[in-house]
């Protein structure tokens, strides 16, 4: 996280779970940056990664794990799926990547 | 009959213990986003868990932003 603020960089979880769940979540975990509520799934179907899941026989659509860096003009420049999402190394490599002045 | 009842009992609650920690069945295939890199990111206003809001947009010009979706809280990963 040192890493990430040292290079501009701001970090958001979000999930479809509402505020109050993300907020005991973020205290049960320890996490430092915000989790953010898609309760009504409009971003994770304007990123087209509302996934299908079943559980016992009940369909639900809730989030496909996915890492994206955005940079400062708004652009994307990194998109990872997936477990290897999970693993937050080459975002954090990328964002630091796009600190360095240019030319360095 | 004691035996098959005490043994009826044991599956009975094997059962039962097994139908409490579902696996959440899952579709292998990765929904897959159809963003790619270079793309502008859809702009968001979403509740964070302090209750206000974090519009993405407002990031703009002044900070890199990763945004780490994930499935449900209180789950692993």
């Amino acid at each position: 996280m040192a890493k990430l603020e040292a290079s501009d960089t701001v970090v958001f979880g979000i999930s479809i779970d509402s505020p109050a769940a993300n907020a005991a979540f973020a205290k049960q975990i320890g996490v430092t940056f915000p989790l953010l509520s898609d309760m009504n799934r409009k971003v994770l179907t304007a990123y087209g990664i509302l996934k299908p899941y079943d559980v016992q026989g009940d369909k639900y659509e809730w989030a496909q794990r996915t890492t994206i860096v955005v940079d400062k003009d708004g652009n994307i420049q990194h998109v990872e799926q997936g477990d290897g999402a999970v693993n937050p190394n080459s975002a954090v490599a990328i964002c630091t990547g796009l600190h360095k002045p240019k030319g360095q | 009959m004691k035996r098959i009842v005490t043994a009826l009992t044991a599956l009975l609650l094997l059962l039962l213990t097994a139908a409490q920690f579902p696996a959440a069945a899952q579709d292998d295939a990765i929904a897959k986003t159809n963003l790619k890199v270079g793309d502008v990111a859809p702009d968001f206003t979403l509740l964070a868990n302090d209750w206000k809001p974090v519009k993405l947009s407002d990031f703009r010009g002044k900070k890199n932003v990763i945004l780490a979706f994930y499935v449900l809280a209180f789950t692993g990963g």
